[in-house]
């Protein structure tokens, strides 16, 4: 297929694809349906009435989902480029990391085989590690050991030499998230084509910035790292948070001289957020704005199909935020604020939000 | 020795017809419930059924530690064998294995894999220490060509920190860009494989625990510098030799004391794997157990004539009473039943390529022996010729250990391509080594795509009985008089060839046959329209559609088979090609044309021709009367040989 019949292929599946989209206007409609009905609507059937507890629902919920949306990702990467598709599924790839990090816990806390089990997500071949080599194994480190045979070799050998070092999970979960966001920076970087480049810088690069400036505010002021670490865990964007921008923001002193610091539209976007919850609200709206500009207005098929998915994967957490609500019976006040409907509160303001 | 009356008699059911099989459900006391799975797994009759009983009060069992002890046993066993070779299980003795003793065995294979992972680690610290020599070597000779005092290096300093070492090539950026934040520098002079060689120097004072908590967030592994680095290179040399020797010789020793500690395990491996030989049906079982109160229920699927057998193993084996309930297959159940493989010999690598399509619906005609023989007839006719068969055949017969089974297939295809090379009287392209039985493919190329022709009607016409036969099997009289490739098809198809036939020797369709296509075209016609919910212009569209693709279905299907002639004449052309060509060269140029000639038109074309007729037998046979969705039979068995690292 040629480079212009492959990007009309797309544009058209991304236009027949971007119909179903619901986005965050029109979540309140979807609120006043059962979860039967949001069930049926997103195309899961009748998942609900399967017997089983609210948790097991809730887990069948989330693992359907994920199927759809890979399902989603399966047709679109199809007509790519091997460098295209690559950083597509380089993105998808964080739900085999969720199962990669479920599993560390599982093989730290030195749970039940089964337990674990229970919470892994089932992925398709094109994103999923060899779960059962990893499940088989007995400590953390043996299942590093394990992953450093695979594709994840470098990162799991990163992983293992500093829990070996360390011993705490949070620099291995750090490590790990660290590697997914350079691995996109690192993809988008690689794109031939300059239309498909400048678009997807844009947009991946909106997602790394976000990362970057939630990791900042957090390793930096809340858990006290030195700006020198701070630096190290964060990723030099293809966007906005660059190399020296990173090398300028971490050496400040608190928090508000940060945010000052910040390049615009995120000073703006930041400037009176009270909480870390809130600027993480903040910024997850300003992807999802960048993800649907690059969808209405972008001219590269997979920079719109990727525009896409970000936007399917939002409307689909939205969907399951929804229906374990109303699993839970949660007041509405909560469901507005797991929504980001609502300005986000800390959490011990919960109560009187309610 | 065990019996195992299940494979011995699988050959009894004709090898075109599915062998009978019964639904049978066994009840017996909970406490029977490993003997039986046991003698079960004896007679590698029993296929276990899954599905949710219809009666409610039956559930799945609760008390799962049997199999949670199994499976951690099982991995650990597993995980071993990567490690130290694990023996064979000592199956002398079939007896029931309890949870206690599995319990103790995988609580001592926890001890065994704990072993193996401490050597496992032994020998990658050896690793680590040899590539960190390496570097080191590296290192060294990049500062041999400094005019530096490297002695100075080792030394301790008041102000200044420095560090020598080696940090992964793509942390480099982001360790300079942080160092620098701690007022150190980074100096990368050197890279090699995945990593850099770097020298990091700065002010000593405080912060050195912020600095070594940033080297190891970077994975920086510094690299030891040796003494009397003034001394002179030769000696460097010999250190590192030494060192060098040293990891090797604690290679070996580590080598030594795994072998030694593993012959010192076998026979508690030989138990381990015995144990978890024995315990493994039970477990497989456990879906299909199903248990109220002290009674357990196991559903499954058994060959008819194996039941009586099962029966009376069961009746010796088991020591309180049991009932074991059998019926034939329901009708609703025909998607479920499993069915039994080809077990022939000469056959099975045929049944691997048939497998490759899908499994035969139970009921339904196993296509093995009818893809063997067509597959056979139309490989020899693409590939005939006597040399390049028996070459084929000798090297499939010759590398039949690393073939295995499948080395059959190659001798058959050769042997088929020798018989034709008889007919056709080539050998190694050369006519007159062999006066031809019949003729050489190219003296009459119009009779070889006539009986080409005629050989795809014939094809066809069988596929579509087949299939008539199948859907009369599957209780689907309808689909088999008027569906795709039934019995209307057929009439039309035969219809449709009598006419072409006596168009080409009277030059007229005739009344019958066209009576007879229009008719059955009608048929079809009438019975989709009937079927058909939709608009009225809808369904004329899609009637008239599926009519004229019946037509072109039929006619382009048939034509395919043309490729068998074709490449019959196109052997003997290639060939004539290469002599040619030989013809017109010295001797040594005309001896080494006419081997590598063979050999070029060997491999292409016995690639070539296989896939050629592959495609023939999947496309134009098995989609017309195979539905290849059925399940395989596969009975509970003990496991008799430790699972493959």
């Amino acid at each position: 297929m040629s480079s212009a019949a492959k990007n009309a292929y797309l544009n058209t599946r991304v236009a027949a694809k971007a119909t179903q989209l619901i986005g965050l206007k029109n979540v309140k409609q979807l609120s006043q349906m059962s979860p039967h009905e949001l069930c049926q609507h997103i195309g899961l059937g009748d998942l609900l009435d399967e017997p089983g507890s609210v948790r097991s629902k809730s887990r069948a919920v989330e693992q359907g989902l994920i199927q759809v949306l890979l399902a989603d990702l399966a047709v679109l990467v199809r007509p790519m480029s091997p460098e295209e598709r690559g950083l597509v599924l380089a993105w998808a790839r964080k739900y085999a990391l969720f199962n990669l990090k479920t599993l560390l816990r599982g093989k730290i806390r030195q749970l039940d085989q089964q337990e674990i089990r229970e919470n892994l997500y089932d992925l398709p071949p094109q994103v999923r590690l060899s779960n059962e080599d990893l499940f088989r194994t007995e400590s953390a480190v043996e299942l590093l050991r394990v992953l450093e045979s695979g594709p994840l070799s470098l990162l799991a050998r990163q992983a293992r030499e500093i829990y070996e070092k360390r011993q705490e999970a949070f620099a291995l979960e750090a490590a790990i998230d660290q590697r997914y966001y350079s691995e996109l920076a690192r993809r988008v970087t690689r794109l031939g084509d300059p239309k498909a480049d400048r678009q997807m810088r844009s947009l991946i690069g909106s997602l790394v910035d976000r990362a970057n400036i939630l990791w900042l505010l957090r390793f930096r002021f809340a858990y006290g790292l030195p700006p020198s670490e701070t630096f190290y865990q964060l990723v030099p964007s293809p966007n906005l948070m660059y190399r020296q921008r990173l090398l300028d923001l971490v050496s400040l002193e608190n928090q508000a001289q940060v945010i000052a610091g910040l390049p615009e539209p995120l000073r703006s976007l930041l400037a009176d957020a009270d909480n870390l919850m809130e600027s993480q609200r903040r910024l997850s709206q300003y992807c999802y704005g960048i993800a649907r500009d690059v969808l209405r207005h972008g001219h590269s098929g997979v920079a719109r199909a990727m525009a896409y998915l970000i936007l399917r994967e939002i409307d689909l957490q939205l969907t399951f935020t929804l229906i374990q609500s109303r699993l839970l019976n949660l007041p509405a006040a909560y469901v507005d604020l797991a929504l980001g409907l609502s300005p986000a509160i800390c959490a011990h303001n919960w109560p009187d939000a309610a | 020795m065990i019996r195992s009356p299940g494979s011995a008699r699988a050959g009894d059911h004709s090898v075109l017809q599915s062998k009978a099989m019964k639904h049978v459900r066994l009840l017996v006391l909970g406490e029977d419930l490993p003997q039986a799975s046991l003698t079960l797994a004896e007679t590698e009759s029993f296929h276990p059924d899954s599905r949710a009983p219809e009666e409610q009060r039956l559930a799945p069992l609760v008390d799962s530690r049997y199999q949670n002890e199994y499976q951690k046993a099982r991995t650990r066993l597993d995980k071993i064998a990567q490690v130290i070779p694990v023996p064979e299980p000592d199956l002398s003795e079939i007896r029931v294995v309890h949870l206690d003793e599995l319990t103790e065995v995988n609580a001592w294979l926890g001890s065994a894999w704990e072993f193996c992972l401490e050597h496992q680690e032994g020998f990658r610290e050896l690793d680590e220490n040899a590539r960190l020599l390496e570097e080191q070597q590296a290192a060294l000779a990049n500062f041999a060509e400094l005019n530096v005092d490297l002695g100075a290096l080792r030394a301790d300093k008041r102000f200044l920190d420095l560090h020598v070492g080696v940090v992964p090539r793509e942390n480099v950026s982001r360790l300079e860009g942080a160092l620098g934040l701690t007022g150190h520098l980074l100096l990368k002079y050197m890279e090699r494989e995945g990593n850099a060689h770097v020298v990091i120097v700065g002010p000593s004072e405080d912060g050195q625990s912020e600095l070594r908590s940033l080297l190891s967030s970077a994975g920086f592994t510094a690299i030891p510098l040796p003494q009397g680095l003034d001394d002179s290179p030769e000696t460097i040399q010999d250190d590192q030799r030494r060192e060098r020797d040293r990891i090797e010789r604690e290679r070996a020793d580590l080598h030594e004391e795994v072998e030694t500690c593993a012959k010192e395990m076998h026979a508690k491996l030989v138990r381990a794997s015995t144990v978890l030989a024995l315990a493994e049906p039970f477990v497989s079982l456990d879906p299909a157990i199903r248990g109220v109160g002290y009674l357990a229920s196991i559903d499954g699927w058994v060959p008819a004539k194996a039941l009586p057998d099962l029966e009376r193993r069961l009746d010796a084996s088991l020591q309180n009473p049991f009932s074991l309930e059998s019926r034939k297959p329901r009708e609703d159940e025909r998607p479920l039943v499993p069915t039994v493989p080809v077990r022939n010999r000469l056959l099975q690598p045929f049944a691997m390529l048939v497998k490759q399509y899908g499994i035969p619906r139970y009921g339904e005609i196993d296509p093995t022996l009818l893809f063997t023989i067509t597959f056979l007839l139309m490989f020899g006719t693409m590939f005939g010729d006597v040399g390049h068969g028996a070459v084929l055949g000798l090297l499939a017969w010759l590398f039949r250990k690393k073939l295995g089974r499948f080395y059959i297939f190659g001798v058959l295809a050769g042997l088929s391509s020798i018989f034709f090379g008889v007919l056709f009287g080539s050998v190694f392209g050369y006519k007159e080594l062999l006066p031809a039985v019949w003729m050489s493919p190219l003296y009459n190329p119009i009779l070889m795509l006539q009986l080409a022709l005629g050989w795809g009607v014939l094809f066809l016409s069988l596929a579509c009985v087949l299939t008539i036969y199948n859907r009369f099997a599957i209780r689907e009289p309808m689909a088999a008089i008027f569906g795709p490739h039934g019995v209307v098809n057929l009439i039309f198809y035969l219809g449709l060839v009598w006419g072409a036939v006596s168009l080409a020797m009277t030059g007229a369709f005739g009344a019958i046959p066209a009576g007879l296509v229009i008719a059955a075209l009608g048929a079809l016609a009438a019975y989709n329209w009937g079927h058909m919910q939709a608009p009225i212009g809808e369904k004329i569209l899609v009637v008239l559609i599926e009519t004229l693709e019946t037509v072109l279905g039929y006619l382009s299907n048939t034509l395919s088979f043309l490729r068998v002639a074709a490449f019959s004449i196109n052997h003997v052309a290639l060939m004539i090609a290469v002599l040619t060509l030989a013809g017109m060269m010295g001797t040594v140029g005309s001896i080494l044309m006419i081997i590598f000639g063979n050999i070029f038109v060997m491999v292409l074309e016995a690639v070539i021709v296989t896939i050629q007729v592959m495609r023939l037998q999947y496309f134009e046979g098995f989609s017309r009367y195979f539905s290849a969705d059925g399940r395989e039979f596969t009975p509970l068995r003990l496991r008799r040989k430790p699972r493959a690292a």
